[in-house]
């Protein structure tokens, strides 16, 4: 009997080691890494005041899945794409490619090919020196539903040190019709030096312009962080902004945006016979407002643009409030003022409320 | 005779007063030797019982940073008036003091990561369209911030003096004071208490620059990884909203080869 207990302790200790030792283990390192999500989305816009005989209601019902592979050391992969049913005055169903490239990694340089989403400016609502990044809007610079689009490209990266170059070619065979996109060779030089996040950027769109731009950030003290982009292309482009965040995590941008009047930069509403262009942006917003008892799962922000030579502007209101790790529903409005000719004033109605749920997994 | 004898005592009084001062003379020195012995006796003792503060706040970040080059998983439990109301789960990788970088994996935030480098911070945010420069104030935000989840090596980012012994629970614990020697530190001031055996952190105390007590934490749980003890468990209690405390739970820690590109400003990699 006494030799069978201490038998059965001896085998229990053993486990009891057997699991310390397990417990101990460092976990062994997978050649592979996935990632994944997927969005759904559906966003209802209701225009108000409407000029011109159209729908009041346009919805939008969009599911975007995203995968990303990596094969240690060297291989990675990834796509993200976008199915999007409009109903407007028909239903109609799009299937937009985002991102669909391969990638290869070779002690410092990498290597990429396909449809990428890159971005090389600094601005907020403006991006002068974003020459292969997806179009900037500022009315809504944070593409609320995720519809941007990558540029089609092979490009490399040498990264060594503080100092990363990259070289990138991109094709517009694949742009959609009516772009003014034209094929890219672009290069980028960027260094991070006392503190100043600083990019050379040159190239040459194919059959068009030659260009040249220097961007920068910097981070001054506690709370604020400046940037800029000046970019030559025919004549010059100058973007400067803040950003203040204060003790209670309020955050404010303030952005001022001069692009000459060529093709490149002028909207569709604005006059080839007009002068150089000025815009100011501003934002004001604060994620998660803690510090009221029940609001700490809503963000709220507000944001204004606005063109100064026409003093017309489009201000903008969000408000989002999550439920549990996967939910959450948003409220965005948008209401132009201005004159009819002027670029903000011209949207053909007084405002546009839109109202969405999101789900991620 | 005793005329003799009266004649002589002034001579013997005078004696015996000379022979007073010598003593007293030879007293003081006594006493005075005695002093400086005491004192310096004194000085070297205290000296020898106050640990080296530097080295007690290293073998801490010890506990946190096990290896010079290493990844780990960090499950962050956010809860509301003691109910669970958040889930936010990230990857981190860390090279040296001056490098880590944080991958967002829970659904709401996948495809966010954080890049710290020395005092500077970068988040990307997939809609935002670019790398974001992040100021120190915006470091703060969040039940468990960016710099709690990113900035663990408090030994390169802040100096430390020693305060006093005290006891924690059971605990014989070590108090340091540390101020931010940087400006990439999170805090202004922590208050941190090491346990007395080991030097392994206990509790912590986190201010603002306005000297406002924001934060406190508690180690809770370690467990061996490769050797090393390592933390497992923390908790961070919100000292302006009562109600609020965030559950870091860590696993999958492991040290790891990890190239310097994986560190840098530009990147956009999705992951």
């Amino acid at each position: 009997m006494t030799r069978r207990i201490q038998t059965s302790s001896a085998l229990l200790l053993f486990a009891l080691a057997s699991i310390a030792v397990a417990q101990d283990d460092l976990p062994p390192e997978s050649r592979r890494d996935v990632r994944y999500s997927i969005a759904v989305i559906n966003d209802t816009t209701l225009y108000s005041n409407l000029q011109v005989p159209i729908p009041k209601y346009l919805n939008q019902f969009l599911l975007e899945p995203s995968f990303a592979l990596r094969y240690k050391p060297h291989w990675s992969c990834a796509s993200s794409v976008i199915a999007l049913t409009n109903t407007y005055s028909d239903t109609y169903t799009q299937f937009r490619v985002k991102e669909a490239y391969v990638g290869l990694s070779a002690g410092d340089f990498d290597f990429m090919t396909g449809r990428r989403i890159v971005r090389w400016g600094t601005g907020y609502a403006f991006s002068p020196a974003g020459v292969l990044d997806p179009p900037r809007n500022p009315t809504n610079p944070s593409d609320r539903l995720n519809l941007n689009q990558g540029r089609d490209m092979v490009k490399a990266d040498y990264v060594r040190g503080q100092h990363a170059f990259t070289l990138a070619w991109s094709s517009a065979i694949l742009a959609p019709a009516g772009s003014n996109l034209r094929d890219t060779t672009a290069f980028r030089y960027n260094i991070l030096v006392h503190g100043f996040d600083t990019s050379l950027i040159a190239g040459n769109d194919r059959g068009g312009d030659t260009f040249g731009g220097l961007t920068f950030t910097r981070v001054l003290g506690q709370a604020w962080e400046l940037h800029g982009e000046a970019v030559w292309r025919e004549h010059e482009a100058v973007l400067v902004g803040a950003k203040y965040t204060t003790p209670k995590g309020i955050t404010f941008i303030g952005e001022y945006y001069t692009p000459p009047n060529i093709p490149y930069y002028r909207d569709m509403s604005i006059s080839p016979f007009a002068a150089r262009q000025h815009y100011a942006f501003l934002y004001v917003g604060k994620q998660r407002l803690r510090e009221l008892p029940g609001w700490k799962q809503w963000d709220l922000d507000a944001s204004m643009v606005s063109n100064v030579n026409d003093r017309s502007y489009t201000a903008i209101f969000d408000a989002t409030r999550r439920f549990g790790n996967h939910l959450s529903f948003y409220l965005h409005m948008e209401a132009p003022v201005g004159s009819s000719t002027s670029e903000y004033g011209a949207a053909p109605y007084s405002s546009a409320t839109s109202a969405g749920v999101k789900f991620q997994l | 005779m005793s005329n003799l004898m009266f004649r002589n005592l002034p001579r013997s009084i005078d004696n015996r007063a000379a022979e007073q001062r010598r003593i007293n003379r030879i007293l003081r020195g006594f006493l005075f030797v005695f002093a400086i012995a005491f004192l310096v006796t004194y000085a070297l003792v205290c000296r020898a019982e106050t640990p080296d503060a530097e080295a007690l706040l290293k073998r801490s970040d010890l506990y946190r940073n096990g290896w010079p080059s290493y990844v780990l998983h960090v499950k962050i439990t956010n809860y509301e008036s003691g109910k669970s109301d958040e889930e936010k789960l990230y990857e981190v990788s860390s090279k040296g003091t001056e490098k880590s970088y944080v991958e967002f994996l829970s659904p709401r935030e996948k495809g966010q990561h954080v890049l710290m480098l020395g005092d500077d911070m970068w988040i990307y945010l997939p809609d935002a369209s670019r790398p974001v420069r992040i100021t120190p104030l915006e470091r703060l935000s969040g039940d468990a911030s960016n710099g709690d989840v990113s900035r663990t090596n408090y030994a390169a980012d802040y100096t430390p003096v020693y305060l006093r012994t005290e006891k924690v629970g059971s605990e014989e614990c070590h108090v340091l004071e540390l101020t931010a020697k940087r400006k990439g530190s999170t805090y202004q001031r922590i208050h941190y208490w090491l346990r007395v055996s080991d030097a392994r952190p206990v509790r912590a105390e986190y201010f603002l620059t306005s000297g406002k007590h924001i934060k406190s934490a508690t180690f809770d749980e370690y467990f061996p990884v490769g050797g090393r003890m390592q933390l497992r468990r923390m908790t961070l209690y919100d000292e302006i909203r009562h109600n609020s405390h965030s559950v870091l739970e860590y696993s999958g820690i492991a040290p790891r080869e990890l190239p310097d590109k994986l560190f840098y400003q530009g990147r956009t990699d999705r992951f």
